[in-house]
């Protein structure tokens, strides 16, 4: 069984040693059925990354179930990285990969290398605890504790021990806040639960929560597809300001808004990560067929 | 919160084992009969109050149980003394030895009778203990004259004597884990059963089968077993005026306005049938002490003495207020004085 | 679609309306008559309760004026006097006319026991009374208070009462002299058990109940809490946790007695703690509340939405600042629902408590956790095995007591539920 995976690596993946993978990708004949044979197109390279991942398969049920296959992708500096694709072609799946958040799933088995600094995130000397405060993440359900929303945003520097006092910790409040957009609508109610506040306040709560332990990558599984299209604007903007500081891998459903935010766009299927590249050319120009059956809505 | 918490905990656990090391009681711990229960709590409730030591804690375990938790060693975690609604078995005397329980003492208190009752409102019965054997057993002899046993068949009190009334036999009374039940199988159903002569015969041809004969309770719904709890039959004969019930004479002797004690063998259930020995359903009751205990634990030698002051087993004292049928003079005399000098029971006794 | 299609629709839907409606009616009016049943049972239970119990909580005094012979009370000796003879003296006097034997012995039945330690007491207190007549309600005998409580009815046969025509006659002038009444029973709530009714309370049996469940709570609760914690955060799922969760869901459906049982092995005779003892029966209890603890707070545990873990999660917490800081906070209140079911059960249990001793005749107040005591259910069982008549409103007042007992529990754990609640 192992011999036959360590085998087939060199055929469903691009090597990243090989030097030329968009080349070696396109001469290979994609085809829907035959998995065995689906490898990524387009670059999945980029100059100085954040992370890398190297073939990355999860796999569900204590290894029954396949989610991902052999994912190899890079996350730039400060770019903006939009995972999209079908429903269930294993997106959330890849990015809970990013901070070990499938650690926590009974029976989820991992395989495969991710770096985030050159440092492998699933080596065994690694905790992952510091690593949760280093890559954030904001989940497709805003989930704000429910406590006041000041205590949303105090608990994580509290408990990683960024903040020594109150008025440090109040700053540290403000400032979240102020970055997330929000200070303006609850600054006079910061002791209110955070789970009174309207939907797309929540989620910035939640972004303000996740950048208040200033993280270096955040992650955001479908952050706006509960939202209405004025609160998704307004977190669209944020993700464009937030861009400056972190690197952001964002899975949507939409493609006009991964077309917004996103600088590249990595397009997934079955749990294959067909194609890759520059957000503008996957969208006009894409080499997959199945990208492009994708994009213009063949199916989805 | 959790702080508070663990340290209540804490402490409690410090007090809790702290202390049992200590190891020493300061009240007398009695164990035993259902049936004495009651007679032992009021001197113990009057040796609490008018004397400086603390009430003995009486637990009502039965009488087998009792004699079990007594016999099982000398030391402070073993009760002091056991009631027993009959006398200690020679098995069981034997047992309290090898554990070291080495010297009892016995004292006899009275008697208690067991009445077969009715209510008012229906005339009262008269019954001999072959009518109650007829009526009960769950085997009887057959009734066309051959030597051979049937499942009882009979329905009404006039098929199992016509000069008792037509009515279908129902009696109520206590399940086979309670001691008056055993008392009474012993004494009426016994006493009934040996009337006939093929089952007197068996008593020295078959001992086992004879007593199977006599002891054995219909099942049939004729004899419905009420529970441990005298009240409860009681009430139900007080609701059911058809019905017989079969209890302990001090619960007759409280609701004397509810109930009637039927005759058994031209005797009613009287406190004096009872005392003279005429009434046949009656049976002793008794204690045992721990000699090795009297003066470890404080207060047993005084509760002896309140126990058997004629203000307690006398014939007019207050135990007899509860229902307890007194012993007469010359024999209480013989069980105050065995218990003044704490003479011990001899396996030979029994 | 066309008209008449829809209009066909529409037709096949209102001719179904009716029979809907009715099975709608139907179906609600089952519901209420499940519901006024469990009612009109529970409404049967209680008046019968309060109706056999009302009167427990009152009781029959007599005044007496006692006159204390200084020849008789040396206030160096008080606790050689005889008082009973005292109280015997001051009964002769109200009752000159008495002179026969056995008409004294009746006299003297009138009035309780608790007479002779009730002037006692007072003497004790008070030694400066001595030389004076004083006036004082003492309890009457059982019978007397069910006569005045109309349970022993005048027109029933002389012989057939217990208490006789003589009696009542002395009962009758005492009334009309204003000397007996009936007032409220605080000997019922103060007093432990006793074989006299009239000097019977449920104090001791109170007591007793609260120490037994404060060691019952205070070990099962965080043991319990503990246990769900780990087995349903922490634990590796396996074979041996498995075998572990299916034998704490088989222990709950243990028959209790079985409890007491394993306390007889290892509590006492093992580990020699005290029979009859609070300490013990909590101990016993405890095992017997832990897996219904157990199961509810797993469930509770369980019912934290996943949501609120990922959110701790993603900020860096680690398992433990999860579980403390946010699972637990949400599980509480119905980890604490689970132990007030567990506590109640424990409130009612007399079986397990038979095997470790605590069905006992028990006079004093227990006043630690070593001492020996009964329980509330332990008490009302024992009465309710007792001859005297008067033992019966005794026992219903007991129950009336026990579910004030189990109604003032359920309300601190609802007001703790409130307290802890929170939305999410
Ligand atoms: N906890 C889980 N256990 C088993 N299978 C899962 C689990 N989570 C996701 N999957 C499966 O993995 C596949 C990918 O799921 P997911 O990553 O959630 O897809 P997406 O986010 O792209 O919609 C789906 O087939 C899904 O059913
Ligand atoms: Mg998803």
């Amino acid at each position: 069984m192992q011999t036959e995976k360590n085998a087939s690596v060199s055929r469903t993946s691009v090597d990243a040693a090989s030097g030329n993978p968009a080349v070696a990708g396109k001469h290979r004949k994609p085809h829907l059925v035959d998995r065995e044979n689906r490898a990524t197109v387009g670059e999945i390279n980029v100059p100085n990354p954040k992370m890398q991942c190297r073939d990355v398969s999860v796999f569900y049920d204590y290894g029954e179930k396949e989610a991902i296959r052999k994912v190899s992708l890079d996350i730039g500096q400060n770019e903006v990285i939009a995972m999209i694709g079908p429903s269930g072609c294993g997106k959330s799946t890849f990015i809970r990969c990013l901070n070990r958040m499938n650690d926590t799933i009974d029976g989820c088995v991992v395989k495969g290398r991710i770096t985030l600094d050159e440092i492998n995130i699933y080596d065994k000397s690694i905790d992952v605890v510091p690593l949760r405060a280093q890559v954030g993440m904001v989940f497709q359900k805003p989930n704000p504790f429910p406590k006041s929303i000041y205590d949303n945003i105090a608990y994580g520097p509290k408990i990683h021990g960024l903040v020594q006092n109150k008025s440090e910790t109040d700053d540290l409040v403000e400032s979240s806040l102020k970055r997330a957009g929000l200070w303006n609508e609850v600054k006079d109610r910061l002791d209110q639960p955070g789970t009174s506040l309207s939907g797309g306040q929540q989620q910035r709560l939640c972004i303000a929560r996740t950048i208040a332990v200033d993280p270096e990558v955040i992650l955001m599984d479908e952050p706006c597809s509960a939202l209405d299209p004025i609160a998704t604007a307004i977190i669209e903007d944020l993700i464009d300001e937030l861009r400056q500081e972190y690197s952001i891998a964002i899975v949507t459903h939409s493609m006009q808004q991964a077309s917004r935010v996103s600088q590249r766009t990595a397009f997934f299927h079955l749990g294959d990560l067909i194609e890759v590249g520059p957000t503008e050319q996957i969208f006009l120009n894409p080499l997959h067929q199945l990208t492009h059956d994708y994009i213009t809505g063949r199916f989805g | 919160m959790k702080k508070v918490l663990l340290t209540v905990l804490a402490l409690v656990f410090i007090t809790g084992i702290g202390n049992v090391t200590a190891a020493s009681r300061d009240y007398i711990s009695i164990v035993g009969s259902s049936t004495v229960y009651p007679f032992a709590t009021v001197v113990a409730e009057k040796f609490g109050k008018s004397t400086s030591y603390k009430t003995p804690k009486i637990e009502s375990t039965g009488s087998g149980g009792g004699h079990k938790l007594f016999g099982a060693g000398v030391g402070v975690q073993h009760p002091d003394i056991t009631n027993s609604s009959r006398r200690i078995k020679k098995s069981e005397l034997e047992k309290n030895m090898q554990n070291g329980v080495k010297e009892v003492v016995e004292v006899k208190i009275g008697y208690d009778g067991i009445v077969i009752a009715n209510s008012k409102k229906a005339p009262i019965f008269k019954l001999t203990r072959k009518d109650v054997f007829m009526a009960l057993a769950a085997n009887v002899p057959n009734p066309d004259g051959s030597e051979t046993f049937v499942a009882n068949p009979y329905k009404t009190w006039k098929d199992v004597n016509p000069s008792l009334p037509n009515i279908a036999i129902e009696v109520l009374g206590p399940p086979p884990t309670s001691g008056t039940r055993d008392a009474f199988v012993e004494m009426a159903m016994e006493g009934g059963g040996k009337k006939f002569e093929m089952i007197s015969a068996l008593e020295k041809s078959d001992g086992k089968k004879y007593t199977e004969i006599c002891h054995t309770i219909r099942e049939d719904g004729a004899y419905i077993e009420a529970g441990e709890n005298d009240n409860l039959i009681v009430q139900k004969l007080d609701a059911n005026a058809n019905a017989l019930g079969i209890f302990g004479f001090s619960f007759l002797d409280q609701n004397t306005d509810k109930l009637q004690g039927s005759f058994v063998d031209d005797v009613q259930p009287t406190f004096d049938a009872i005392a003279d020995g005429s009434y046949p359903v009656s049976r002793p009751l008794f204690f045992y002490v721990k000699k090795a205990h009297v003066d470890q634990i404080p207060g047993i030698r005084e509760f002896l003495a309140e126990f058997t002051s004629e203000q307690a087993w006398g014939d007019e004292g207050y135990l007899t207020d509860k229902g307890l049928i007194p012993m007469p003079a010359a024999e209480r005399k013989k069980y105050k004085d065995a218990v003044k000098n704490l003479v011990p029971l001899k396996l030979s006794d029994l | 679609m066309s008209k008449r299609d829809t209009s066909r629709t529409m037709n096949i839907v209102r001719k179904g309306m009716g029979r809907r409606y009715r099975a709608e009616k139907r179906f609600k009016r089952i519901g209420l008559v499940a519901i006024i049943f469990s009612l009109s049972c529970l409404a049967t239970l209680f008046i019968s309760i309060i109706g056999n119990g009302h009167t427990a909580f009152l009781q029959t005094v007599v005044k007496m004026d006692i006159y204390l012979d200084p020849a008789e009370f040396d206030p160096e000796s008080l606790n050689r006097a005889d008082y009973q003879g005292t109280i015997k003296k001051a009964l002769r006097t109200m009752f000159p006319q008495v002179t026969s034997r056995g008409d004294k012995k009746k006299l003297y039945a009138m009035i309780s026991t608790g007479a002779t330690f009730q002037l006692m007491d007072v003497i004790k207190q008070t030694p400066d009374l001595i030389g004076t007549t004083i006036s004082l309600w003492v309890p009457a005998d059982d019978d007397v208070d069910m006569f005045m409580k109309g349970y022993i009815r005048r027109d029933v046969e002389e012989t057939d009462r217990r208490l006789n025509d003589l009696q009542i006659s002395w009962i009758d002038a005492l009334a009309h002299d204003g000397r007996i009444k009936k007032r409220f029973n605080t000997t019922f709530f103060t007093s432990g058990d006793s074989r006299e009714p009239e000097l019977a309370g449920i104090w001791g049996a109170t007591c007793g109940s609260f120490y037994t469940l404060l060691i019952t709570l205070l070990l099962s609760f965080p043991v319990g809490v503990a246990a769900a914690v780990y087995l349903e955060e922490f634990a590796p799922k396996n074979r041996f946790t498995d075998l572990i969760e299916v034998n704490i869901n088989n222990l709950a459906a243990v028959p209790s007695i079985v409890f007491g049982l394993l306390g007889l092995a290892v509590f006492l005779n093992l580990f020699g703690l005290p029979r009859s003892s609070p300490l013990v029966g909590g101990l016993v209890l405890t095992l017997m509340t832990l897996p219904t603890i157990i199961i509810a707070s797993r469930a509770a545990l369980k019912s934290v939405p996943p949501s609120v873990r990922e959110a701790a999660l993603s900020v860096g917490a680690s398992k433990t600042q999860m579980v403390s800081h946010h699972v637990l906070p949400l599980a509480l209140p119905g980890m604490l629902t689970g132990t007030i079911i567990g506590m109640a059960q424990a409130l009612g249990e007399t079986a397990p408590l038979l095997m470790i001793g605590m069905v006992a005749f028990i006079v004093d107040i227990p006043g630690g956790l070593q001492d020996p005591s009964t329980v509330l259910p332990v008490q009302i069982f024992l009465w309710a095995d007792s001859p005297e008549r008067a033992f019966l409103e005794k026992t219903s007042a007991a129950i009336m007591v026990l579910l004030a007992f189990l109604v003032t529990m359920n309300a601190v754990a609802v007001f703790l539920r409130k307290k802890f609640e929170r939305r999410w």
